[in-house]
């Protein structure tokens, strides 16, 4: 059921089995899984409706590539303690829970065109990498009514976690303070307690509890709110094609399974590891575009309208088909993610998406001031390295000979410009504040999500990264909160006879 | 042992009689209580009197007549009353899911009623009341409640389903499309009623079972597969609001356009979260349900030779003379 906190009589202390904070891209997925399981699930969302980032967001899935779970000399503070392997069979299910149809990210098995570009050779590129675009869906709305018919799920809307309250020896959590911005307060008590409130919002409350955790309490865990990092994005270049431009594939295609796709340029890993690269991905995008790397805004909307204005009086044919485009990105209910122009073009801009590395400096601490419910507020100290801009431009220029050498094409780039292009804003979605590892001295919590030193307090979704390679999260958080549904039910151990599995 | 079957020209019905063929314990005979008499088709039962002459010798008889849309409740009631002259002969009534009405929820076998109850709902549930009374007279009797019948030769579960995906008119239907679809293997439905049949007796009291396979997934995911499997690419998200107004059109679009018929009862069924639990028909019957890949993988082939068969007919008239 969903309700609204306002409604919980003040003062009183609910009980769950697990309690789940946060009714977003982890949250949803990873309480929904508990539910039928014989355990009582509670989820708070402190906004009015349940969805989180997933309210918003671009649809773009991509999993992880084996090597990002590897520790790589170049890249500091590298390497996951699971493999991609234990992942994969969740990553399958993630890819059902967000909508992007199959878990297949080879163009050769998916589209059934050829590759991006022709008669391109060698082990240095690889071209048949692909990302996968979701509706986008919305969680919230899309499993609303999964959320209202379990019975052992009780969702409650404006419910903001205050603090985590621990035991005396503070290696439990005793039980949660919640709050709602109409001024009620009651508080949870559970076996079990997941933070699925992303990256921010979950080091806020770690950090906050930090501070309430009794003298000498182990609680205090050194690296939460450090390595705060995510994948770097911007137009860097242009690439000029060198044959017939109708023959590039590099727009949005639809899978037989209906979700649109589209094509990357990678660097195959054995090259990465000898040159010593971070990972990196490349998009071919239409020069006049304003890529998905620009931020959506009203702005934005009218420059897109006057770009295909301009463009449709040069080429008036291109009417019908870039309408019936329009439909499709503005209307139809499976998003086409980008509208763009239909006639091939030679220059198109270069897209790219590299990994940052994961730096002790770059952390979000506690503000000064409070908010209106009493809680610190955050500060965001974002920091960058250099190495990241530079091991951009390496897999640029390694690119560009690449695709000379092959005579496709030439991509150009400014390498003086590539640091504001790749730092110009903020990232829209940071991971890694709560980093999973076996070293209490550079993360948080253990593999299974479990906080390092506290027994009963989970962490699920994007905190829990100790690299983003060059993948947007969205898909792999989901995919690592089926995994912790799946350790907490057999961590817990239902007492019930578990129903069969009716909502997940 | 002679078995009886009503409803032998219906898709379970004609199943179960060419399972029961191969039996070695059955003797069957495939009968129905309307349409039109064929030769070399199943026994036509459409009097009181035609009906009691054949229960006569019979030591079971199965009833799957209920899907036919012509069928009504109180032919179970003279069913009963004839059979109770006939020396009370084992009772196989082959109910549905809609005896659990609209409800969001795990439907076991001794879950209660709903107190809304569509039409289709309320006639299966007077018919298990009569066979509840056939019981109750010291008669051996079994209900039970298959969920959704598929595999091949199914119009319903597969054929219109599939028509209407290679029209574009089904697809991915999101929220709307997130209900269990408490599939059920045709052959797993006649191998209950074959293990219902042969079951201890426990005279007096109605044995009630839900059949679905417990692997079936949700609708979205079913129409997703077929289509993938019956190359109706790329499978369409769909809209609720168009669905709902082509499926308040539904018959008129059928006859003007020859599209296939969704109606608002089958996007009704397609939003349900009820989920039968069919643990006690495992157990009891001991069933090993037919693998969700298996049984698409056969619905399939089954709809594209039939489509490929309907082409051929349709491009070469002269090879396929009307039958007369």
């Amino acid at each position: 059921m969903i309700k609204d906190a306002n409604f919980v009589p003040r003062g009183t202390r609910l009980a769950a089995d697990v309690c789940v904070v946060g009714a977003g891209t982890a949250g949803i997925p990873l309480a929904l899984s508990l539910s039928g399981k014989g355990l009582t699930v509670l989820l708070l969302e402190a906004e009015h409706v349940p969805g989180g980032a997933t309210r918003h967001w671009n649809g773009r899935c991509v999993p992880l590539d084996p090597l990002d779970f590897q520790a790589r000399p170049q890249v500091p503070n590298s390497g996951w303690p699971i493999s991609y392997e234990g992942l994969l069979p969740y990553y399958a299910r993630a890819n059902a829970w967000l909508e992007a149809g199959a878990f297949a990210y080879d163009a050769r098995q998916v589209l059934p065109a050829g590759p991006m570009v022709a008669s391109v050779d060698g082990e240095v590129l690889r071209l048949h990498g692909l990302e996968r675009y979701s509706c986008p869906t919305d969680f919230g709305r899309r499993y609303r009514k999964r959320m209202q018919v379990a019975t052992d799920l009780r969702v409650l809307t404006g419910a903001r976690c205050t603090a985590l309250r621990l035991d005396a020896t503070g290696g439990t959590i005793r039980g949660l303070d919640v709050a709602t911005r109409a001024g009620n307060r009651f508080g949870v008590r559970a076996r079990a307690v997941v933070l699925a409130a992303g990256a921010l919002q979950t080091a806020r409350l770690l950090l906050c509890s930090r501070d309430l955790a009794p003298p000498g309490a182990s609680f205090a865990l050194d690296a939460i709110g450090r390595y705060a990092h995510a994948p770097l994005s911007g137009t860097v270049g242009s690439f000029t094609v060198a044959g017939d431009p109708a023959r590039m594939r590099h727009g949005f295609e639809q899978a037989a399974d209906g979700a649109y796709c589209r094509r990357r340029l990678t660097i195959d890993a054995q090259q990465q590891d000898a040159l010593g690269l971070m990972n990196a991905a490349a998009r071919l995008v239409p020069a006049d575009g304003a890529g998905d790397a620009a931020p959506a805004s009203a702005l934005a909307w009218w420059q897109a309208i006057g770009r295909h204005a301009h463009g449709l009086a040069r080429a008036p044919w291109q009417a019908p088909s870039l309408l019936a485009d329009g439909w499709r990105h503005a209307v139809a209910p499976r998003r086409l993610p980008e509208v763009a122009p239909r006639v091939p073009a030679r220059r198109l801009a270069v897209e790219l998406q590299v990994e940052q590395q994961p730096l002790p400096s770059s952390r979000v601490l506690l503000a000064e001031e409070g908010d209106t419910l009493g809680m610190r507020r955050l500060r965001v100290d974002w920091r960058q390295c250099l190495a990241d801009v530079e091991s951009a431009r390496r897999s640029l220029r390694l690119m560009s000979d690449e695709l000379a050498r092959c005579r496709v094409g030439r991509l150009e780039f400014e390498p003086g410009t590539l640091r504001e292009a790749l730092l110009h804003r903020p990232p829209a979605r940071l991971v890694g504040t709560a980093r999973m590892g076996r070293d209490l001295r550079t993360s948080v919590v253990d593999p299974d999500g479990k906080l390092h030193t506290v027994g009963n307090l989970y962490v699920a979704g994007a905190p829990v990264f100790p690299t983003c390679g060059q993948a947007d999260p969205a898909l792999t958080e989901v995919a690592l909160a089926l995994r912790l549904a799946d350790r907490l039910v057999q961590r817990l151990q239902p007492r019930r006879a578990p129903a069969e599995e009716l909502y997940a | 042992m002679n078995v009886l079957v009503l409803g032998a020209d219906l898709h379970v019905g004609a199943r179960l009689v060419a399972l029961l063929r191969q039996a070695p314990w059955a003797q069957v005979t495939g009968a129905t209580v309307r349409g039109p008499a064929r030769r070399g088709g199943p026994l036509r039962l459409d009097t009181p009197a035609a009906l009691a002459q054949a229960l006569v010798d019979t030591d079971a008889v199965v009833d799957c007549s209920a899907p036919d849309p012509a069928w009504r409740p109180d032919e179970v009631r003279g069913l009963a009353h004839a059979a109770q002259e006939a020396g009370s002969p084992r009772m196989v009534f082959l109910s549905g899911i809609a005896v659990y009405g609209h409800r969001h929820a795990v439907a076991h076998e001794h879950t209660d009623a709903p107190r809304v109850l569509g039409r289709r709902g309320r006639a299966l549930l007077a018919a298990e009341r009569h066979v509840g009374d056939y019981a109750a007279t010291g008669a051996q009797a079994v209900v039970l409640r298959p969920g959704h019948v598929w595999g091949p030769g199914s119009d319903e579960g597969v054929h219109r389903l599939a028509e209407a995906l290679r029209c574009g008119r089904l697809g991915d239907l999101g929220p709307a499309g997130d209900g269990w679809s408490n599939l059920v293997h045709v052959d797993d439905v006649c191998a209950a009623a074959m293990r219902a049949v042969q079951l201890p007796p426990a005279p007096g009291a109605v044995r009630t079972y839900n059949l679905a396979a417990p692997d079936s997934p949700r609708w979205n995911e079913y129409f997703i597969d077929l289509a993938l499997a019956i190359g109706a690419t790329p499978v369409r998200r769909l809209r609720q609001v168009p669905m709902r107004l082509r499926a308040a059109l539904g018959a008129l679009l059928q006859s003007w356009l020859g599209e296939p018929l969704i109606s608002p009862q089958m996007l009704r069924t397609w939003r349900q979260h009820l989920k039968l639990d069919a643990r006690a028909a495992t157990r009891d019957l001991r069933l090993h349900w037919t693998p969700y890949p298996t049984a698409l993988h056969e619905a399939a082939t089954w709809y594209l030779r039939q489509a490929r068969s309907r082409e051929h007919r349709r491009r070469m008239p002269s090879l396929h003379p009307p039958a007369r």
